[in-house]
C-alpha cells in the first residue's frame, strides 16, 4: 500500500466522518435538550439541502442567500415539529418509545413527500469557493473538502460555545438538566425545547448542505444519514454534542480503513458491527462521560 | 364482560374462516400477507408489550426463514418441512448468540443494536450470493402441500396461515398468562423488585427474543414457499420498522393489537395507493396521526371508547 492511496482514503475517511459528525451532533444536541431520539434528523439534511437546489438552480437565487434559506428551513421545520407534535406528547406524559416512532413516522412522511414532489432524481449542488483541486501528502483534494473540514470545525466549537458562554445556551441547558428547577428560576423550559428543535434542524441542513457537492441528495438518502448519525452520536456518548464530532470522525476514518483493507461493500458490515461492540463494551460511549447528566 | 368477550372472539373467528371465500382472489392475498406479518409481529410484539424491548431487528430472522426455505427447497430439493426447521435451528442459535450480550442494553440503545444488526445482515445477504442469490434472490420456491393437497392460490394458503396464527396466538396467550408471562411484566414494569423475587432478566430476555426470533423465522418461511422466491429487497430497514410498527399500532400489550396492526400494515398501504404517489404521504401522517393520538394504538383506543361509552351509560 503506497502512501498516496492511504492518504487518499484517509481524507475520504475524514470528509464522510465530519459529515456523520455534523448529523450526529444535531442529534446529540436534540436528544441533549429534549430526550427524544431523533429518527428524522437525516431528513433535516434532505430538506435542507434541497431547498438550497431549488433555490439556485430553478430560481437562480445567489449561492450564500440560498444557503441561508436552506438552513432556515431546517430550522423551521424543527420547531414546526417540536410546536406541532412532541409538545403535545409530553403533556399527555407519552410512552418513551413513541418518541422514537414519532419521528421514524415523520421521517418516512419527508421522504414519501420528496419523492412526490421531487422525483427520483439526485442532485449535486456546486462546490463552495473555487473548483481548484490541491495536492496533499500525494493525495488530491477538492477545494469544497477544505471548506467542509473548516466549518464542521467551526460549527462544533461554535456549538460547544454557545452552550457554555451564551445566555440561551445555557437556559436551554439548564431546561433539559433539571426542567422543574429551570422552570422555578423563571426559565420557559418549553420554548427552550422548541429553540433546541430549531437548532438541530439548522445543524442538519447545515449538514445536508456541506455534502451535497460530494453526496448527491435524494429521497432515499436521508435514512442512511440517520444511522450513521445515530453510530457517531452513541460512538461519542449520546448526551454529548462534542462527542458526537469525535464518534463520527472515527467511524469515518474505520470505514475508510475497511474499504482499503478489507472492501468498500463490507464497509457497512465492519462500521456497525463495531457499533453493537462499542455500546456492550462502552455503554457510555468513547468519552465516558455519564450519560444521564446533560455534560 | 368475559362472556361477551368470549362471543367476540369466536364471532372473528367465524369471519376468518367463512368469509374469505367470497373475497375477491387479490383481498384474500393481503389477508394471506397480514397473517405472516402478524406471525412475524407478534415476536416483535412479544418482545415490546412483554418486556418493553423494541427490536427493529425482526428482518433478520424472517430473512434467515426465508432463505433457509429457499435454499434447502430448492437447491437441495429437501422436503418443505426441512426448510422450517432448520429457518428456526438457525434463527434461536443466532438469536441466543446475539441475544445474550446485546440484551444487557436499554431502551434506546437496545433498539438502535437490533436496527444495527439488521444493517450488518442486510449488507451480508447482499455480499452472500452464493447463498442468497443476492439482488437476483432464489426463485421456483415449490408450492407448500399437505399430502396430496397443493396449496397453489391464495384462498388455499389462507387458510394454513390461518392455523399457524392461531396456534402462535393461543401459545402466545398462554405464555402470558403463565408465572413467565407474570415474571415477564414484573420485570418490565419494576427490574429491582423483579430481581428480588428470583427473576433473572437477561436470561429471560434471551429466552423471549429467542421466541421472538423462531416466529420470524417461521413467518419468513411461509413467506418464502407463498412468494416463491426470496431476494435482498424483501429484507430492507423499512420492513424491520414495519414489523416494529405491528404491535405498536394495533397496542403492544395486546394480542388482537398485534393482528389488527397486521391488517394495517398490509391492507392500509393498498387501500391508500388509489391515490397514486401520494399514498406513501399518506402512510406516513396516519402513522403519526396514530402515535400520537393513541399512544395505547387502535385496540388501546378502542377499549377507551368502549370502557367511556359503558361509563356514559351507567347513571
Amino acid at each position: 500500500m503506497n502512501v498516496g492511496l492511504l492518504a487518499q482514503s484517509l481524507l475520504a475517511g475524514i470528509t464522510n466522518g465530519l459529515t456523520y459528525a455534523l448529523i450526529g451532533i444535531g442529534l446529540a444536541a436534540i436528544f441533549k435538550g429534549s430526550r427524544v431520539p431523533n429518527a428524522m434528523q437525516g431528513e433535516f439534511s434532505v430538506v435542507g439541502a434541497i431547498v438550497v437546489v431549488l433555490l439556485l438552480t430553478g430560481h437562480g437565487w445567489p449561492y450564500w442567500l440560498a444557503i441561508l434559506c436552506g438552513g432556515l428551513s431546517g430550522a423551521i421545520l424543527g420547531a414546526f415539529i417540536e410546536v406541532a407534535f412532541i409538545r403535545y406528547m409530553i403533556r399527555n406524559a407519552a410512552p418513551e418509545d413513541s418518541y422514537l416512532l414519532l419521528t421514524i413516522g415523520i421521517g418516512l412522511s419527508i421522504s414519501a413527500a420528496v419523492l412526490y414532489f421531487f422525483g427520483r432524481e439526485s442532485h449535486l449542488l456546486p462546490g463552495f469557493g473555487s473548483d481548484n483541486l490541491y495536492i496533499i501528502l500525494d493525495a488530491v483534494v477538492r477545494e469544497h473538502v477544505i471548506w467542509l473540514i473548516a466549518i464542521s470545525i467551526l460549527l462544533t466549537i461554535g456549538l460547544r460555545q454557545f452552550y457554555r458562554t451564551t445566555s440561551v445556551g445555557l437556559k436551554m441547558m439548564a431546561a433539559s438538566i433539571d426542567p422543574v428547577g429551570a422552570a422555578s428560576i423563571g426559565i420557559d423550559v418549553t420554548l427552550m425545547r422548541t429553540f433546541t428543535f430549531m437548532l438541530g434542524g439548522a445543524l442538519g441542513a447545515a449538514a445536508g448542505i456541506l455534502i451535497t457537492p460530494i453526496i448527491p441528495v435524494d429521497y432515499m438518502i436521508g435514512l442512511q444519514l440517520t444511522l450513521k448519525g445515530f453510530a457517531a452520536a452513541i460512538l461519542g456518548g449520546l448526551t454529548n454534542p462534542l462527542g458526537a464530532a469525535i464518534g463520527g470522525l472515527v467511524l469515518g476514518i474505520i470505514e475508510a480503513m475497511a474499504i482499503v483493507g478489507v472492501s468498500s461493500s463490507y464497509k457497512d458490515v465492519i462500521t456497525f458491527s463495531l457499533l453493537i461492540l462499542i455500546m456492550i463494551a462502552m455503554p457510555q460511549g468513547l468519552l465516558g462521560r455519564a450519560g444521564r447528566t446533560g455534560g | 364482560m368475559k362472556a361477551s368477550r368470549s362471543l367476540v372472539i369466536l364471532l372473528s373467528i367465524a369471519v376468518c374462516v367463512a368469509l374469505p371465500p367470497f373475497l375477491p382472489r387479490h383481498f384474500v392475498d393481503l389477508l394471506v400477507f397480514a397473517g405472516i406479518y402478524t406471525v412475524a409481529g407478534l415476536g416483535v410484539g412479544l418482545l415490546l408489550g412483554q418486556c418493553g424491548i423494541a427490536n427493529l431487528g425482526q428482518i433478520v430472522f424472517y430473512a434467515i426463514g426465508a432463505y433457509a426455505t429457499a435454499y434447502l427447497t430448492v437447491y437441495v430439493q429437501a422436503p418443505a418441512m426441512v426448510g422450517f426447521v432448520v429457518g428456526m435451528l438457525i434463527s434461536a442459535a443466532l438469536a441466543l448468540t446475539i441475544g445474550w450480550p446485546i440484551l444487557r442494553l436499554t431502551g434506546y440503545f437496545l433498539a438502535l443494536a437490533t436496527l444495527a444488526m439488521g444493517i450488518v445482515a442486510n449488507a451480508l445477504f447482499f455480499e452472500w450470493d452464493w447463498l442468497t442469490g443476492g439482488t437476483l434472490g432464489i426463485g421456483g420456491i415449490p408450492k407448500l402441500q399437505i399430502f396430496s393437497f397443493v396449496l397453489d392460490t391464495p384462498l388455499r394458503f389462507y387458510y394454513l396461515v390461518l392455523g399457524v396464527v392461531a396456534i402462535c396466538l393461543l401459545l402466545a396467550h398462554n405464555l402470558i398468562r403463565s408465572r413467565t408471562g407474570l415474571a415477564l411484566r414484573a420485570m418490565r414494569d419494576s427490574q429491582d423488585a423483579a430481581i428480588s423475587l428470583a427473576v433473572n432478566p437477561r436470561a429471560l430476555r434471551t429466552r423471549i427474543f429467542i421466541l421472538s426470533a423462531l416466529l420470524g423465522s417461521v413467518a419468513g418461511s411461509l413467506f418464502a414457499h407463498y412468494g416463491g422466491f426470496a431476494n435482498v429487497q424483501s429484507f430492507g430497514i423499512e420492513k424491520s420498522i414495519n414489523f416494529l410498527l405491528i404491535p405498536v399500532l394495533g397496542g403492544a400489550t395486546s394480542l388482537i393489537g398485534v393482528v389488527v396492526g397486521a391488517l394495517f400494515i398490509a391492507v392500509v398501504p393498498e387501500l391508500l395507493s388509489q391515490f397514486g404517489g401520494l399514498h406513501q404521504i399518506l402512510f406516513g401522517v396516519a402513522l403519526i396521526g396514530v402515535v400520537v393520538l393513541m399512544p395505547a394504538g387502535l385496540t388501546g383506543a378502542l377499549a377507551e371508547v368502549w370502557r367511556r361509552s359503558a361509563e356514559g351509560a351507567r347513571p
